[in-house]
């Protein structure tokens, strides 16, 4: 039916109608015994219509960590509908089960793979970039054409001036590794996909050398006290969040600390109201009421902390080997050993021969003041990291915190009472922290927390996000090495940011808030580029996979401009048309979640390895294609053309590789690519890919693809822990390896490190966790901040028409009724939302959930929902955080345990009642 | 007759949508139906949906049929819109992605927005969908006699055959729960997935209720939840009792953590009032709300709550008892 059509159709459905009284006689409520009714069949037809004629299975492989098995149903073809499997087996008895994993987003994609934003051909750009004049053109002729701007690229520009990057609309190891196989053969640049959106957990990365620790989420059913920090799980761990109620029902505490009373708060214990962006002087509170009051488990400190460790009272640093012994070693650490009054080397660091926490006869202080001889013979006085630590955290009770934070001393108390006194508890560290510059800070004081209070193993402990160890997967997806580049730093540089932070923040500011005005972060950003193992440089030749690149970065306009006028080619390889599509030169239209063979089990929220299986007969949708054959194209293509010019390979001399003993340059292998990318035709499509890496996985062993077919996903076994086993029976936890088999942790100390000596920690006094003044400037009277999106995994399903139809259609931001009073704006009024970086414009929605002081808004709606498709990320300031780009000091230097963070919430911002807008 | 009924836990509710469009891909995307959410969540407090449906009229006054009101398409339900996908995304131009015809009204519209002050601000989602009611007003309000309670089940069903879309069924509801297809000419509403039942596959929204909020049994089945939380536990409660019409759906009245007094200090009073829950679900909330704090306080203490037990539902399939019980089998 047209819609119009239907519109008039029910337009009379306005009138009032009434009844002066019963209209006809009564009948009985109670039914008469009613012959069959064969009108029912008409309902009964209608659901075997919606179950097909065959069936599938699917997860949708996004930006979610969820990884949920679905159903497929297709009829003739044509998917009809999806349902959770919901066939998930039990661990225990006790522990509710995983059923039904799957949300609101899931359940729409049936719908979203046939909507009008899809990519059906390959669309060649007709205009000027971003104007909107698209040609269609056959796959051959743009295929043939971008490997030939490919070679020109390699040839003339470098093999570095060629990015291959998938985002994070791709997470899935089938599904990405093809991008990922194409890049790593023709060493092109990669970002590390977690830091470029701003996900890294660096507070975590300092204390333990990982960034993704924790627990699976059926944990949270077990802990007697749990803190939810920056985390709306119920919005953006939809399939897990029934663990926290069941775990209220089960006797836990929850605390929800948040800023805004979200559907998290909703289900707590208590909430949190925290001031945004003043975590961390919470967390120093929390720390000095488990100092003052003496919570600690002095016990599990002592072995699996680095809070015994000697730091030099004189100086500030760690005392070392080298400082005690000529030619001594940096990365050998001290304690004062109580049994022989003495200081004495810790055993398990980088450095100490013996690889164990096992203290033997040593019983290291915690407390006190002592001098050693050093080596020149001079007394050198010491003291504890516990000392440091605490002293740091007794300058932060809740009493005085309270005027900072918003948060009185009594739920300070609480916290730190349940923390203490649980079995098990799970501090939770959401994603939200981090786009603090402060982040860092509470996210490790958190950790500390957890440390004091001996919470590791089956004691619970902080939680990030639990990711599995799956193995196997290097020859497949890195064959050859490849440009890594830092996220957040190449997007910056990349991006030209630094204009707009030197715009938004004073340079006073930026030194009383962060310690370093603009020059002093413009000298530490030179100073990274020059010494970090991570690869800098803008792309000129650009292939996109599933990354909306121009959507989520900050200062979006501003991104957009430096970024893509450098660029001769850009390839955006989508399933839709999304704001960075737009931008492109080339569309190449992929297939989505049901179409594609599909693998996906590194994500440690629950232990299930999920599979996509296409429903057979599954018609293709326009002339869409696998990203494993579009890679696969690509690459035969780009050997023609080599072959054509006469070009075998290109020597890489960034790389060596050692050939007849002798180190050699690796060797871009352009002609021989098509047989590379596919290993001489053992690799020629998603199938091939699933079923290479279902045998080649040591966590999948032993299931098989045909266990995996029969159920949609299969269990990973015990090796699929990185640091513990993972146990059928029972729920994950980190560090058992550590903390019940004393191996020692991926730090410089060899244990939960709360001591950071690296110059950059000293000048900003951060050597242990402490607090940090949000950034956000006083020239605008809004923070802003963008939460996650319960309609969306970022930008994905934005857009879609079922889920604008359970929101407003269109954006809007949350104001507080008061803010918006004072104003002069009302609720659906349109606004313009602005500060010295740019503006958008949106709809208000009033909402009490929100401080006055604030104006927030469910992120990652897509630039072209905005009038002049000017998204919300254009007054976004861009800005680093300084202590991210520490390098070159133990576990601090680039790997993907140690990047930054693009900073979204320190921007502040003020809005107005603004024209409506005219079609 | 037996009678299947649901309950759904309201501090499980989470407020996802996945039942509102487990529905709706099940049942309302197609013929007529798109406008219709037979299932939806809505904020509370709030107008709801179809707007200020509480304020709508239908139901009993004893056993007098109560007037009401028709809702509004755009106003009340709202167009289930299309978008310029097409202009937006492929063309040159420079509008935005917005619906064809401007949103007035939707089944999630005060998404989030509840009521009180910050910080003390507070809301709560209410899934809502037919009751399958021991009184229908739906029913009685029919003069073609269309609409039909079945034996086996308690389902209410609008006979698709002999409705005439007179639509007074529509208007009688007091939870504006039937809807009238424009393009059928007849009232549809949830026929609680019957043909799934018939199958011993549970209603969609209540199986694929991710929050794991909702479960379903035949209320003379003494094993069932539903038995056990509305009559033994007495936790479960009818929305609008006064409306008169016996619903077959019940809630646990949610919970919520405590305001703030003028300090910060958390107070021990649940921010939500007590007065507004007990207009949603008459007096019988402050002692299933006592029932639900007690048995919490025992887990807190370590000890052991059968109730807690029955509302955690360790096992997903367990929440769904579809099974017919023989009557007078012990």
């Amino acid at each position: 039916m047209e819609r119009r059509e239907f519109i008039k159709s029910t337009a009379y459905c306005g009138l009032a109608l009434a009844f002066g009284g019963p209209l006809a006689s009564l009948r009985a409520h109670a039914a008469a015994t009613l012959p069959p009714q064969p009108w029912e069949d008409l309902y009964r037809d209608e659901f075997a219509a919606t179950l097909g004629d065959a069936m599938g299975y699917a997860f949708h492989c996004s930006n979610c960590q969820g990884n949920c098995a679905w159903k497929v149903y297709a009829r003739d073809g044509m998917v009809t509908r999806e349902e959770q499997a919901a066939a998930y087996p039990p661990i225990g008895p006790k522990i509710p089960d995983a059923n039904p994993r799957g949300c609101n987003k899931g359940i729409v994609h049936s719908k979203q793979m046939v909507q009008a934003d899809r990519l059906l051909y390959p669309l060649k750009r007709a205009g000027r970039r971003g104007e909107g004049k698209w040609e269609r053109v056959t796959w051959d002729a743009a295929i043939d054409d971008i490997a030939a701007r490919v070679v020109d690229s390699l040839q003339g520009q470098g093999l570095a001036s060629l990015m291959v990057y998938c985002g994070t609309g791709i997470l899935s190891q089938g599904r990405r590794a093809g991008p990922l196989r194409l890049g790593s053969l023709l060493g092109a640049q990669r970002l590390y996909p977690a830091s470029a959106v701003g996900d890294m957990f660096t507070g975590a990365s300092l204390a333990y050398g990982l960034a993704t620790v924790g627990h699976t989420l059926d944990a949270w059913f077990e802990a007697k006290t749990i803190l939810l920090w920056g985390i709306n799980a119920a919005v953006t761990r939809i399939p897990d969040a029934h663990y926290l109620m069941e775990a209220r029902y089960n006797g836990s505490k929850v605390y929800c600390i948040t800023p805004e009373y979200n559907a998290t708060a909703k289900l707590a214990s208590n909430w949190v109201t925290v001031k945004a962006g003043t975590d961390s002087f919470l967390a120093m509170s929390l720390l000095h009421n488990l100092f003052r009051d003496g919570l600690i488990d002095r016990d599990f400190v002592r072995e699996q902390t680095d809070l015994p460790f000697l730091v030099r009272i004189d100086t500030g640093d760690l005392l070392r080997h080298r400082d005690l012994r000529d030619q001594g070693k940096d990365d050998v650490f001290y304690c004062w050993d109580e049994a022989s009054g003495s200081a004495q080397p810790m055993p398990g660091t980088q450095g100490h021969f013996k690889k164990s926490l096992r203290l033997g006869k040593l019983k290291p202080a915690l407390e006190g003041a002592w001098e050693v001889k050093g080596k020149d013979g001079d007394p050198i006085p010491v003291t504890t990291v516990f000392a440091q630590a605490r002293a740091e955290a007794l300058r932060f009770p809740p009493e005085r915190t309270q005027a900072v934070t918003g948060v009185h001393p009594e739920l300070v108390g609480r916290m730190a009472k349940d923390l203490a006194g649980s079995d098990k508890a799970i501090v939770n560290i959401g994603f939200s922290l981090h786009k603090y510059v402060s982040g860092t800070m509470t996210c490790w004081a958190a950790a500390l927390a957890c440390a004091l209070t001996g919470h590791a193993g089956e004691r619970g402990g902080l939680d990030t996000e639990n990711n599995w160890s799956l193995g196997g997967i290097g020859p497949l997806s890195s064959p050859k090495p490849a440009r890594f580049a830092s996220g957040f730093f190449s997007e910056w540089m990349n991006g030209g940011m630094e204009q707009t932070m030197r715009r938004h923040y004073s340079d006073a500011h930026l030194k009383e808030a962060v310690g370093l005005d603009h020059r002093e972060i413009g000298e530490l950003a030179e100073h990274y580029a020059e010494t970090s193992d991570a690869w800098f440089g803008k792309p000129r030749a650009l292939l996109l996979f599933a990354d909306n690149m121009l959507q989520r970065n900050k200062s979006e306009a501003h991104y957009r401009r430096a970024f893509i006028e450098d660029l001769d080619l850009f390839v955006d390889v989508n399933h839709r048309m999304d704001s960075t599509a737009l931008w492109a030169d080339y569309l190449l239209p992929a297939k989505s979640q049901y179409e594609s063979w599909d693998i996906r089990g590194e994500l440690g929220y629950h232990r299930f390895c999920n599979i996509t299986v296409p429903p057979k007969g599954l018609k293709p949708v326009g002339e869409t294609k696998s990203e494993w054959e579009i890679c696969l194209l690509l690459a035969q293509a780009i050997a023609r053309e080599a072959l054509r010019r006469g070009i075998a390979a290109i020597p890489d001399p960034d790389f060596l590789e050692t050939k007849d003993d002798k180190a050699a340059p690796v060797m871009r292998d352009l002609v021989n690519l098509a047989e590379d990318f596919t290993d001489h035709n053992k690799l020629t499509n998603d199938e091939d890919v699933v079923r290479w890496l279902m045998e080649k996985v040591p966590a999948i062993a032993p299931w098989t693809p045909e266990d995996a077919m029969r159920h949609g996903y299969v269990t990973l076994n015990r090796q699929a822990g990185f640091t513990s086993p993972l146990y059928a029976n029972r729920p994950f936890y980190s560090f058992e390896h550590n903390v019940y088999l004393r191996q020692p942790y991926a730090t410089l100390s060899g244990r939960q490190q709360f001591y950071v000596d690296h110059p950059l920690f000293k000048q900003l006094a951060c050597m242990t966790p402490t607090a940090m003044t949000p950034v956000r400037p006083k020239s605008f009277p809004l923070g802003f901040w963008t939460p996650h999106t319960r309609h969306g995994i970022h930008s994905q399903w934005r857009a879609n028409a079922q889920l604008l139809r359970l929101q407003r259609g269109e954006p809007y931001v949350w104001l507080n009724p008061d803010a918006a009073r004072a104003r002069g704006i009302g609720e659906g009024d349109p606004v313009r939302v602005y500060n010295d970086v740019g503006e958008f414009q949106a709809r208000a929605k009033l909402m009490p959930a929100v401080p006055p002081d604030a104006l927030v808004m469910d992120h990652a709606w897509e630039p072209f929902q905005f009038r002049d498709r000017l998204g919300l990320n254009n007054v976004v300031a861009g800005l680093l955080s300084p202590l991210e780009l520490a390098t070159g000091w133990g576990h601090l230097s680039f790997n993907p345990n140690w990047d930054g963070n693009m900073l979204a919430f320190e921007s502040a911002v003020e809005v107005e009642k603004c024209k409506e807008m005219t079609a | 007759m037996r009678q299947l009924g649901m309950v759904i836990d309201l501090n499980k509710c989470i407020g996802c949508q996945t039942c509102t469009l487990a529905c709706k891909s099940q049942w309302t995307d197609r013929g007529g139906r798109e406008f219709m959410y037979w299932n939806h969540v809505e904020t509370k407090p709030g107008k709801g949906y179809p707007r200020d449906w509480e304020a709508a009229g239908g139901g009993w006054d004893n056993d007098k049929l109560m007037p009401g009101r028709l809702p509004r398409l755009a106003e009340d339900y709202g167009i289930p819109a299309d978008f310029n996908f097409d202009t937006a995304l492929f063309q040159v131009t420079d509008q935005p992605l917005r619906p064809l015809d401007a949103l007035q009204w939707g089944p999630n519209w005060e998404e989030d927005q509840g009521a009180g002050d910050f910080p003390n601000g507070y809301f709560f989602y209410l899934p809502r969908l037919c009751n399958h009611c021991t009184k229908p007003a739906c029913l009685a309000a029919c003069p073609r006699q269309a609409i039909y309670k079945r034996e086996t089940d308690g389902i209410v069903l609008v006979d698709q055959e002999r409705c005439r879309g007179y639509r007074y069924c529509v208007a009688a509801c007091p939870y504006k729960k039937v809807y009238f297809n424009p393009l059928a000419g007849r009232s549809e509403k949830c026929i609680f997935c019957y043909p799934r039942v018939e199958r011993g596959i549970p209603q969609a929204c209540a199986y694929q209720c991710v929050g794991r909020a909702r479960h379903v049994a035949y209320l003379d089945d003494p094993e069932g939840a539903v038995h056990q939380l509305a009559n033994v536990w007495r936790v479960a409660l009818p929305l609008h009792p006064e409306y008169g019409t016996q619903p077959n759906v019940y809630y646990v009245p949610p919970l919520s953590p405590p305001t703030f007094d003028a300090s910060g200090k958390p107070t021990g009073t649940p921010r939500i009032p007590d007065d507004y829950l007990r207009q949603l679900f008459g007096s019988g909330v402050d002692a299933a709300l006592a029932t639900l704090q007690g048995e919490i306080a025992r887990k807190e203490e370590g000890g052991e709550s059968a109730l807690m037990d029955l509302l955690i539902a360790y096992r997903h399939g367990d929440m769904f008892r579809l099974s017919r019980p023989e009557e007078g089998k012990p």
